[in-house]
């Protein structure tokens, strides 16, 4: 089932889904590469280019704006991609400026068009563009002496660094390089002399230092909103745990008081599952934040409170997350008390939506203190935590087996509340929870129509970093309940084909990767046993036993069951019994009581199995599993023939046989119809033709019927009924004598 | 043994006063004026040599004679910081000691530079950007060199310096012990290598040479890595061997009781150090953090005002008048210090931590916080910050949360009791009763300082009604407070002893329960209790009727439960 307790973690960084990338104010200089882009802005506003060359330009404007800085080489083959021309015009200019002389670049700025006064160009002051060059033009004109001095001798250097290194685009510039530089030819021949020294010691020193410059402010939040951004939704797209622990530590290294870093690392350590880290740099974050908190952004004292109390949650939740439950329940407990002195009721509720959550992953009930928070958040009109709450109690109320009709009340009622705050995440959950809702109740129609209603939809992010589609656990659930329902129906190249796709979207190492893994094996498995292969099903039960403790222990009963170890497979059994009567996981206490029944078959104990199934019949019922209800139904009937009431046994079937044709397993479908096919034979009306041709005496036929009759019980390994006709037969042959014709030769 | 091979070594303190004497000449041409000051008051120390006995002056090769007009200018461009100039005019010359004085002064013109653009650099996040640009030069030439075994001592430190700035930190200890063999008398290199070692383990793995100076650094190193046992004895033979007057051997060991806490040890050697050299400022911040640990207002004051006649704009002046107005709660005031402290050398780690300790007297405590953080930063083994951390966590009613900071300064000093005390409290505060009492006992076991974990335990037993393990830990308490003699404000002696008597009148043993009623009544708070204890016992005594001189015998064990505490000798006691 979809958990729903992924999205409760509080990132400061974003309010309701959205990410503030630009919360800190303004903060951007001017950098040789912002020389590059300015000159390029310049070129697109004066010079004449062809539509679609202008069109694929507009779309470079924001990425080239935000992003890292680049160096000249990537910059120049990125704009020469769109338009050659233009890049060519911006090589020259740039050329101008850095083999000439300072006054070049001053005279460079001057010439930029104001933004103040073009009304008309794409340079206005309140386009994206105009705002660029506003900001540029501040952060140049307020250049003390030597820090402009010391631009024009970075701008140099980033224009020489270009062409210094032999690359394989070997382009017109260089010509026209040595056309002006003749005079310091010497000098420039010195430094490259210098370079390569310098690069056969440290390459590895220089290369890092490349690859990535300072950042400017905007630039760090920009990567960081980002990066958080993907780590929500789509893990595979964000950097590497590595490369991006390198990125923050870079950050950190330049501006040790960039806090938000901090809490990015917090999550990328959590990805990797680094509690050391993770707790660090949390307390880290937090303790930046209290900070600029009291520097009076959000009313003085109220804002520096409010980081304490976010402060001690966030430790809950990093608590929770690792397992440790009492620890979490030691800072939740702290989160409420200080949240409760200053009353604040939004952060109050955040603390009963975890409450409730942790009370959960205890495995004790908490569908009160859900109802409490779920009535909470709607006073206070907290339409996310509500419907979390509402999803959640859904939740309970399947597994404890609430009707199926309040359920999916209940969800259609929170999918409005959704749909009308465009909850984009809670929709995804909302979706998923009813597939596996369906699932549960056995309608594999309806949970395959949910998934496919899932998968389907594009994301509703509003901010969406090239993301199509959010990888959260909502789609893992989904998509493996898709591949169990195609394994069902014996669909093994689609499953694969499904399995693919989530081993790609997520990764081994990420969270949620678990869920396909085990959803994998138990394909495997069930591949294997169907197939007779126990030998090959025995590797997959450790393998789910380490992911699934309970599922790995009843996969282990079958497999014991199946290779005839009996005693060791009732044991199991039993343990696995009182444990899911304890978690009150009804689904598998209903499995093992079918499996417990099969082990009693074996040894003929046909009455014995009776209870148990019975029990897990009403069971079954009572929560509203038709797929387990129908399993136990065929049990039943077999129970039920075995003992010699097939008449019983077929109107039992009778009742089964629709939906297990209408949902069922493809193994169900032909166990149900072999089991129908032996009843029906069992009852086979032979008894009552053998009285009609007593009545007349019609031995021929009537040796024919016992004939039919014996082979027919031998058949269905009834002996005694099978010796007493057979005997019946052969008193009959003997008294007729005559060769019997073939049965099938006459009516 | 030891000692014996030791004064052997030292015998000849001629020889090592000529061998300074020497260096002091090599050094002072050189512009290393830190190893100057270091070797001259070492040299001074030392009885003055005869006049036929000073050491000749260092043999003059052709190159120098060739060089000394250009070095003669150069160093006088270098002494007045135009590092630019000087290396101009020493770029074509031959000798080892232009050579040295020409990369010298490029490192330090590269130095010079960076400081100034840290000033203007292009935005905030280049700032930890700025860098030595002269560096990577240097060690391209330097490393050249290196291999080709052409650099002496002096150059081979310098090749030392310029590798740790640029963080090759394992290339560059072992260039220090290399420019240590080359040059064993240059304190400069012995001091950067202590500043690259990290712990014990390292320390053992180099082979350093075998000279008088090693013992120096030894007795130095033990100090930076808190093994003070060892740092004193290295001290005490050097002081034996004939370095008795050394104003640097006396700092050092006050520096070290300092760390130990060895108030009373520390502030005599330090006001000797102060009578021998009375404008020293260096370690005068250690100094008055002990006279604020003591609450002594004239003296602190005085070093104070004697410190700023002397300079007010150094590190440690500012450090000292932060001290003076905090014993004096001006804490404002003694805040501004120690920011103007932070000023002067903003990675100066003592003043963060303070200024911290500052903020949260006046109860700010983000201010506090991010004091502390940036102490932290600095340095990530400030066990004090990471306590004042907590302090301030604790303070804001975060139990929890601050676990995790006393948490890592309790790491840092496992057998420092103040941290297991507020862990412990911490715990108690969140009913965790059995990592309480666990951290109580540690604190008590590991020594306590404050004398308080006992108290806390015996508090903690009594809450939980173990009456049995209270009443030990009270006598415990007792035993330990009249034992270290001194009275300690905070004690609560008459708390255990009422507890005592109640534990033991209920325990029926009417002679100890009266002895301690009787204590009781020494003590003001409570003497009304004492004496309604008193009126109890003897009222159940009169009841019992018991003849007296079973009141006297010896305890029988028919009478004593089994976890029943030992009497207590009181007879020890003088209060």
């Amino acid at each position: 089932m979809a958990s729903v307790h992924e999205s409760l973690y509080f990132n400061p960084m974003m309010t309701n889904g959205v990410v503030h990338a630009n919360v800190f104010g303004i903060k951007d200089w001017v950098t040789p590469y912002k020389i590059s882009v300015l000159a390029l802005l310049y070129e697109m506003t004066t010079s004449k280019i062809s539509l679609p060359e202008r069109r694929r330009l507009n779309k470079l404007i924001l990425p080239l704006q935000q992003g890292p800085d680049l160096t000249l080489g990537q910059f120049l083959k990125t704009v020469e991609d769109c338009c050659p021309q233009t890049a060519y015009a911006v090589k020259l200019r740039l050329h101008e400026m850095a083999d000439g002389e300072l006054k070049d670049m001053e005279f460079f700025f001057s010439t930029l068009p104001t933004p103040f006064t073009a009304f008309d160009s794409e340079a206005y002051k309140t386009s994206v563009v105009g705002l660029f060059m506003r900001h540029m033009l501040l952060a140049y004109n307020k250049l003390s002496f030597s820090q402009v001095y010391k631009l024009y001798k970075s701008l140099q250097q980033y224009y020489h660094s270009h062409y210094a290194k032999p690359t394989d685009r070997q382009v017109d510039v260089p010509v026209l390089a040595a056309d002006d530089s003749d005079m310091d030819l010497t000098s420039t021949e010195d430094t490259v002399g210098d370079r390569t020294d310098k690069e056969e010691l440290d390459t590895p020193l220089h290369e890092s230092e490349l690859r990535r410059g300072p950042l400017s402010q905007k630039q760090a939040e920009y990567f960081l909103a980002r990066q958080a951004y993907l780590l929500k939704n789509d893990e595979n797209k964000a950097l590497k745990p590595a490369a991006l622990q390198d990125e923050l530590n870079n950050m950190l290294k330049f501006n040790p008081d960039f806090a938000e870093a901090h809490y990015l690392n917090y999550l990328n350590s959590m990805r990797v599952q680094d509690i050391f880290i993770s707790t660090h740099s949390l307390l880290h974050y937090f303790d930046r934040l209290i900070l600029s908190g009291s520097e009076g952004k959000s009313n003085g004292d109220e804002g520096y409170g409010r980081s304490l109390r976010y402060a001690a949650l966030n430790l809950a939740s990093l608590h929770c997350r690792f397992g440790h439950y009492q620890q979490a329940d030691l800072a939740l407990q702290e989160a409420i008390r200080i949240a409760q002195e200053s009353n604040d009721h939004v952060c109050l509720q955040h603390c009963l939506s975890w409450l409730y959550t942790l009370e959960q992953m205890k495995g004790s009930d908490s569908s009160v203190l859900t109802e409490d928070s779920v009535k909470m958040a709607a006073h206070f009109c907290l339409p996310y935590l509500a419907s979390l709450g509402i999803q959640s109690l859904v939740q309970q109320g399947a597994i404890q087996g609430k009707t199926a009709h309040e359920l999916m009340d209940a969800l259609k009622d929170t999918d409005i509340l959704h749909w009308k705050h465009s909850l984009s995440e809670l929709i995804e959950i909302s979706l998923a929870q009813t597939t596996s809702i369906w699932r549960m109740y056995g309608k594999s129609t309806m949970a395959l129509q949910q998934a496919q209603l899932l998968l389907n939809m594009s994301s509703l992010e509003p901010v969406n970093f090239g993301v199509q589609q959010n990888n959260t656990e909502a789609f893992a659930v989904a998509l493996c309940h898709l591949a169990e329902l195609h394994a069902e129906q014996g669909l093994y190249g689609a499953v694969a084909e499904i399995l693919l796709h989530l081993k790609e979207q997520f990764p081994p190492h990420t969270q949620h990767a678990k869920l396909w893994m085990l959803c994998d094996l138990k394909i495997q498995f069930e591949r294997h046993m169907n197939e007779g292969k126990y030998h090959l099903a025995e590797p997959q039960v450790t393998a789910i036993a380490a992911l699934n403790k309970t599922e790995g222990l009843y996969r282990k009963a079958q497999v014991l069951k199946a290779l005839n170890r009996s005693t060791e497979a009732y044991s199991i059994l039993q343990r696995l019994q009182v444990h899911c009567e304890k978690t009150k996981c009804t689904e598998m206490i209903i499995r093992v009581m079918l499996s417990t029944a099969e082990l009693h078959w074996e040894s003929c104990g046909f009455s014995t199995a009776l209870p148990f199934l019975l029990q897990a019949l009403a069971l079954a019922r009572q929560h509203h599993l038709q797929a387990l209800a129908s399993e136990t139904v065929l049990h039943l009937a077999f129970t039920q023939l075995m003992l010699g009431v097939p008449e019983q046994a077929l109107t039992v079937l009778h009742e089964a046989m629709e939906p297990i044709l209408a949902h069922g397993a493809v193994m169900d479908k032909g166990r149900a119809l072999l089991l129908t096919a032996r009843c029906q034979m069992a009852c086979f009306c032979g008894s009552a033709a053998a009285s009609y041709f007593s009545m007349l005496n019609c031995k021929e036929r009537l040796r024919d019927v016992y004939y039919l009759q014996a082979q027919l019980y031998r058949s269905l390994r009834q002996t005694s009924q099978c010796n007493k006709c057979a005997m019946l037969f052969r008193l009959l042959d003997q008294e007729l004598q005559s060769p019997a014709a073939p049965i099938s030769m006459r009516l | 043994m030891k000692m014996a091979a030791l004064c052997s070594e030292f015998g000849d303190l001629l020889q090592i006063k000529k061998q300074l004497i020497s260096v002091i000449s090599l050094c002072k041409e050189r512009g290393l004026v830190h190893s100057v000051k270091w070797a001259s008051e070492l040299a001074f120390a030392l009885d003055p040599l005869p006049k036929d006995e000073l050491p000749p002056p260092p043999p003059f090769t052709e190159e120098d004679a060739q060089d000394l007009d250009a070095l003669a200018l150069a160093k006088s461009y270098f002494d007045l910081k135009e590092y630019d100039r000087a290396a101009y005019f020493l770029r074509g010359c031959r000798s080892h000691k232009a050579y040295f004085l020409y990369m010298y002064s490029r490192y330090l013109s590269g130095e010079k530079k960076k400081d100034d653009e840290t000033v203007d650099s292009l935005g905030p996040l280049e700032k930890g950007q700025v860098r030595n640009e002269a560096l990577r030069e240097l060690r391209v030439e330097l490393s050249k060199k290196h291999s080709a075994g052409e650099l002496d001592g002096f150059t081979l430190y310098l090749y030392g310096v310029v590798l740790r700035k640029l963080d090759l930190l394992k290339e560059a200890v072992d260039v220090f012990v290399e420019a240590t063999h080359a040059l064993p008398l240059h304190w400069g290199a012995w001091l950067e290598l202590c500043n690259l070692i990290t712990n014990i383990e390292m320390l053992k793995s180099l082979s350093l040479p075998d000279c008088w100076i090693r013992d120096f650094f030894m007795a130095h190193m033990y100090t930076e890595l808190q093994m003070i046992k060892e740092a004193l004895q290295k001290y005490q033979s050097l002081i034996e061997a004939g370095f008795s007057k050394s104003t640097y051997i006396i700092s050092q060991i006050a520096v070290a009781y300092h760390n130990i806490r060895d108030i009373d040890q520390a502030l005599a050697l330090f006001n000797e150090l102060r009578d021998q050299d009375p404008y020293r400022i260096e370690n005068m911040d250690t100094f008055s953090n002990l006279l604020y640990v003591k609450s002594m207002k004239p003296e602190l004051s005085y070093l104070a005002h004697n410190l700023v006649e002397i300079d007010k704009y150094r590190v440690e002046t500012c450090c000292v008048i932060g001290n003076y107005y905090s014993l004096r709660s001006q804490h404002e005031k003694a805040a501004l210090y120690f920011q103007r402290a932070l000023k002067l050398n903003p990675r100066c780690l003592g003043a963060w931590t303070l200024m911290g300790h500052e903020y949260m007297e006046m109860k700010n405590t983000s201010a506090a916080i991010q004091a502390y953080r940036h102490a932290v930063e600095v340095n990530k083994r400030d066990y004090r910050a990471w306590y004042g951390l907590g302090q301030t966590y604790e303070i804001l009613k975060m139990p929890f949360y601050c676990l995790y900071y006393y948490r890592k300064a309790h790491q840092l000093r496992p057998n420092d009791s103040r941290m297991l005390v507020a862990l412990g409290e911490s715990y108690e505060k969140l009913s965790q009763h059995v990592e309480a009492k666990k951290c109580y006992w540690r604190a008590y076991s590991v020594g306590d300082v404050e004398k308080m974990a006992l108290l806390k335990l015996a508090k903690l037993h009594e809450q939980l009604n173990e009456s049995d393990d209270a009443a030990q830990c009270y006598i415990i308490y007792i035993q330990d407070i009249f034992s270290c003699g001194e009275q300690l404000e905070h004690a609560e002696v008459s708390t255990a002893l009422r507890y005592l008597g109640q534990y033991y009148f209920k325990n029926k043993l009417y002679d100890e329960a009266s002895l301690c009623a009787q204590r009781c009544c020494d003590y003001n708070d409570a003497r009304e209790e004492g004496k309604a204890l008193l009126r109890q016992i003897s009222q159940v005594r009169d009841q019992a009727e018991t003849p007296s001189a079973e009141l006297f015998a010896p305890l029988s064990n028919n009478n004593t439960p089994v976890r029943r505490v030992s009497p207590l000798n009181l007879s020890s006691f003088t209060p």
